[in-house]
């Protein structure tokens, strides 16, 4: 286990430390006090665990690592993250994993507004609530809630799918309450298990496209 | 030093020019000031109206236009709660404001609420910025009660 203190290490030396690490490495990180773009652009299967208060967009871009953060986020948490998995055992503020393309990310408190924006494949488990506007123009990948979700959520969603055990505020255009086939319930059975979140599977909604918004029709090929 | 309210901020200028004149807190009223994360889309009307009922402007800037108005709506016999339920109706634009009255601090979102903001209380004060660095090396501030607060609603603090 490699400690690092922010007190003493600056982050860019914190983040080159974490970059040049090799897979299986443990990293500490300490003194945070919500400084920025901590433990990003991280690319190896490294293991960090970051104790405090993180400023934005701690773990961006990241892929492989398993990243802990004992406290908050600020905002842009594990923007575009690739793969690996991202905790937060507090809350994470506004547009947590916009457009993440793999991984797990999961907050354990709530999430704010424009949670999963523009999602590209990611999972997001969320166990308290999430603010407005979460998930708009969502792709693909899961998002997860354990708890209430706020204003018009899924706001011209594509592809990803959203599960909500909590009440909806209200969904944003083209946002449907969707079945629960049998496929959608090992999936979510699988994310929950995965984030160690202990729900039953019944207890959530799902909600979706219902595309109407953005239909593409193959005789209008030449339209474009 | 002593006092009740205590303030720092860094100005990046979208609104109008870089001077002393333009810079927050804006002050248009005994006892209200007014910092303001944003930008308002109809504050040259706003200010065209305020001034017909007699409220005083200094610059050009749009912020300055918000405390203008909170100060003539106080002085229509608003409490600074619901001068602001007000604001939300007439200020077009994005906006974290936070107000501090002589003897009071609110702080309140817009609809949106896309400018960043995190607020902090503890037994012996409130804060807010718009990061939790600033709030970190506040006394006290690892045991504080931490949140983000939410749009349109009203925060506000007097004191006893």
């Amino acid at each position: 286990m490699t400690a690092i203190n922010l007190n003493e290490s600056s982050v860019r030396e914190l983040n080159e430390k974490l970059q040049s690490g090799s897979s299986g490495d443990q990293f500490s990180v300490n003194n945070t006090v919500g400084k920025h773009a901590l433990s990003v652009g991280l690319t190896s299967e490294i293991n960090v665990e970051i104790n405090g208060h993180v400023g934005y967009y701690c773990a961006g871009m990241n892929q492989q690592a398993n990243i802990v953060i004992n406290g908050n986020a600020g905002p842009g948490l594990a923007e575009n993250m690739m793969s690996g998995e991202v905790r937060v055992t507090g809350n994470a503020s506004q547009y947590a994993a916009a457009t993440a393309h793999g991984g797990l990310l999961i907050i354990e408190g709530d999430a704010s507004s424009r949670c999963g924006i523009s999602m590209k494949g990611v999972n997001i488990v969320v166990g308290g609530n999430i603010g407005h506007m979460s998930a708009f123009m969502a792709q693909s990948g899961c998002l997860v809630v354990c708890g209430d979700a706020g204003d018009a959520l899924g706001d011209s969603v594509y592809e990803a799918k959203i599960y909500v055990r909590g009440e909806v505020k209200s969904l944003g255009t083209d946002c449907i309450e969707k079945e629960m086939r049998d496929e959608h319930k090992k999936e979510l059975k699988e994310l929950l298990k995965q984030s160690n979140m202990n729900h039953k599977v019944e207890d959530f909604r799902r909600y979706g496209s219902a595309r109407k918004l953005y239909n593409f029709d193959i005789d209008q090929v030449d339209e474009y | 030093m002593t006092g009740t309210h205590a303030l720092g901020h860094t100005r990046m200028a979208t609104e109008s020019a870089i001077t002393t004149e333009h810079s927050h807190p804006f002050s248009t009223g005994q006892d209200l000031c007014l910092v303001h994360n944003g930008s308002l889309s109809n504050h040259n009307r706003l200010r065209e109206t305020l001034k017909r009922a007699g409220v005083q402007f200094k610059t050009d800037n749009d912020s300055e236009v918000a405390a203008g108005y909170l100060s003539w709506r106080l002085s229509e016999g608003d409490d600074l709660d619901e001068a602001l339920n007000h604001a939300i109706e007439d200020l077009d634009g994005f906006y974290t404001f936070a107000i501090g009255t002589k003897d009071g601090f609110a702080v309140m979102r817009d609809p949106i609420g896309c400018k960043p903001a995190i607020m902090a209380e503890t037994d012996d004060w409130a804060a807010m910025s718009s990061e939790y660095r600033a709030i970190a090396t506040l006394p006290g501030a690892e045991n504080a009660r931490i949140w983000e607060p939410e749009p349109t609603q009203i925060y506000s603090w007097k004191r006893s």
